[in-house]
Formats: structure tokens, sequence, C-alpha cells
């Protein structure tokens, strides 16, 4: 029985459907969650995923193990919703950023509010996609920087920059709603 | 390493994937600036929290959609054959003309609902399914379409009795697919 995600993909690339079956059970979920991160619609992720594997199964013959498998077909992901939301109109800002930030935070606040799920959804919610794609990789993935830039085709830099801006926004959205600053220590 | 560059590091330290001089230098940051490692706490913290989010994916129902789309594509890639494309376009126009006349008084067939935020179904429905029979059903089950179709040709529908008209639905020969759809309101 095949198990890494590589051993996968080079049986897909013979035509193994099982192996697209079970490529696609180990790794549905977080590109799922990639892809409504960015879309926000449950409906339309459905469709981006479909054609996610779909294509996976049509060109897995031309993966040459250069990043991890994830990596690979999370950029895929990237691309597709990219694709829809340039036809949608709907692409913002590259790297939109308030020009002022207040470094300082509140840190148990921000704790005390990420741990509630509709603080932590209307924060998320309110990044620019960009901001939003990187936070997503980051801490729902776990990637390091240089597998973030690899599958949104960025700079290892601006990787970074983005999750910097991302995070100090997300963490004084989460600081606002608690509406803990007074007791900051 | 200089505060502003551990800082850009911290969300890479907090997930674990820092290796080698880096994550040495920022361990060594850390140990050095109490202000880090308030910001380590709330990054950590936050990562926490992202990763306990449920999120509900297709599953199993989007893996046969897939598995009925690769069947179709082999052995290699072909067009979809006269009789289907005919097939397709006569189930879209014919529930646009149910969806019309049942939103006239008095009128049969399917209503469409003006709320799809709610709970609801996703269906396929098969492609030989004429309009006639499609809507019998949905009516019988008390349905209405709330979305549709995708590009994949789901179509949302919404009702009062949600698990015995899945039930009524998966029955149905007219149904390929029925599963609790996005924004059913489960985790």
């Amino acid at each position: 029985m095949l198990t890494s995600d590589a051993a996968l993909i080079q049986a897909i690339a013979s035509g193994d459907r099982q192996a697209l079956a079970g490529l696609y059970r180990s790794l549905e979920k977080p590109v799922y969650r990639f892809i409504l991160s960015r879309l926000n619609d449950p409906f339309e992720a459905h469709d981006i995923l479909h054609d996610v594997f779909l294509e996976v199964w049509r060109v897995a013959g031309s993966f040459e193990g250069r990043s991890a498998v994830k990596t690979w077909v999370m950029g895929i992901a990237y691309r597709k919703v990219i694709d829809r939301l340039r036809r949608a109109g709907r692409m913002d800002m590259p790297d939109e950023m308030p020009d002022s930030i207040d470094d300082a935070v509140d840190t148990e606040a921000c704790i005390a509010a990420s741990q509630e799920a509709v603080h932590l959804q209307h924060c998320l919610d309110q990044l620019t996609g960009d901001h939003r794609s990187a936070v997503t990789l980051v801490f729902y993935e776990d990637m390091g920087y240089g597998e973030v830039a690899a599958v949104i085709g960025v700079p290892e830099g601006t990787v970074k920059t983005r999750v910097f801006h991302a995070k100090k926004l997300l963490l004084r959205c989460l600081e606002g709603r608690i509406g803990w600053r007074g007791a900051r220590t | 390493m200089t505060r502003d560059e551990a800082q850009a590091l911290l969300p890479f330290h907090a997930n674990g994937s820092l290796t080698g001089a880096e994550a040495d230098a920022v361990a060594q940051a850390l140990a050095e600036d109490p202000g880090l490692r308030q910001d380590l706490a709330a990054l950590v913290a936050l990562r926490q929290a992202m990763q306990d989010t449920p999120v509900q994916s297709p599953g199993e129902f989007g893996l046969a959609r897939l598995m009925r789309a690769v069947e179709r594509e082999a052995p290699a890639p072909r067009r979809f054959s006269l009789w289907q494309a005919v097939a397709a376009v006569a189930v879209i126009v014919a529930l646009g003309q149910a969806i019309y006349i049942g939103s006239r008084p008095n009128g049969p067939a399917v209503t469409l609902a003006g709320d799809d935020s709610g709970p609801g179904l996703t269906v396929a429905f098969a492609p030989n399914a004429t309009m006639q029979a499609i809507s019998g059903l949905l009516t019988a089950q008390g349905l209405q379409v709330v979305d549709g179709p995708s590009a994949l040709g789901l179509w949302r529908v919404t009702g009062d009795d949600l698990p015995a008209a899945s039930v009524a639905l998966a029955a149905s020969p007219l149904v390929e697919d029925v599963e609790p759809g996005p924004g059913d309101g489960k985790d």
C-alpha cells in the first residue's frame, strides 16, 4: 500500500485511481481550507478543490520532486483561486497595509480573543487576501517561508513581510475584539 | 540578528519550521527579550486556535465526484458526447423554466428560495433526469432551489425537513449525489 504523498503522485502519473483517492484523502482538508480562506465561499471552494485534484490527475507526470507534494498541490490551488478571483474582478491591492499600526499589543487580550472562534474568524476576514493566504499557510499548515514562497510564487522576503504585517493586524484586531486594553501590564 | 529580524521570523519559530542558524538566533533573541517572548506566546496561542478550528470539507462526497470525473476522462481525455450535452442543456433550461413557473401565483413545481445562508443540501441530478421528474421530486419533498448550478452542475436546495428529504433524494434514481450542503451549520 502506498503511503507517502510522493509515492502516490508517481502512481497517479501511471494512471492509478486509488492513488488519486489516497492523495485526495491525505490533502483534501488542508487544500480546501486554504482555498476557502481566500474565497470565503464554501460552494465555490468545493468547485476549485475538485478542479485542483482533477488537474493533479492530469499533470501528475510533470511533478519533478523539487518541492513537497503538498506544496506543489497548494500551488495549483493558489493559481486556480487567483484565476477565479481575476475573472470575477475580486483581486485586492497587493500588500495593502495601513500606514500606521501601533506596534504594542496586549498579549493577554490577543490570546484570550484568539480562543474565541468567532473573534478569530472576524479578524481573519479583515485581512487582505494576500495576508490571509500567508497566515493560513503558516499557522494552519505550519509551512516555512520557503514553502509559502513556492506556493504563492513570491520571494521569501515578501512572504516574511506579509506574514509580519498580517500577524500584526491580526493581533491588533483580536485585542480590539476582546476589549482588554486597560488590562495591559 | 536584530530585533526586527527576530520579529519577522517569530511566526516561523511558532510553527516549528525554522532550522539551523536561524532557529538558534531566534532562540537567543527570545532568551534576551521578554517582549519577544510575549509576542511568541500570542502567536503560539493564535496558531493553536487556528488549528483547532474545524473545517467542513467535501470529504467522501467530493471524492466520489472526482472519481466520476476521472472515469469520464479515462483512458484519455475525451469530449462530452452529443447526447450528454443535449441532456445537460435540457435539464438547465427546464430547471430555469420551473423556477419561473414556480414563482407565478398557483404555479407548480420548483420555487426559488431567497436566502442561501440557511441549512441546505447539495444535490447532483442524474444527467438523464427530466425536469418534470426533478420538479416532482423536489416538490414532493418540500424543497426549494437556493443556488446553482455550480461549474460542476451542483445545486443547493433547502426545505423544512432536510434529513427526511436527504433520504428520499438519495433513494431516487434521479439523483446522483446528495450531501449536507455548504452552509448547513454543521462543523
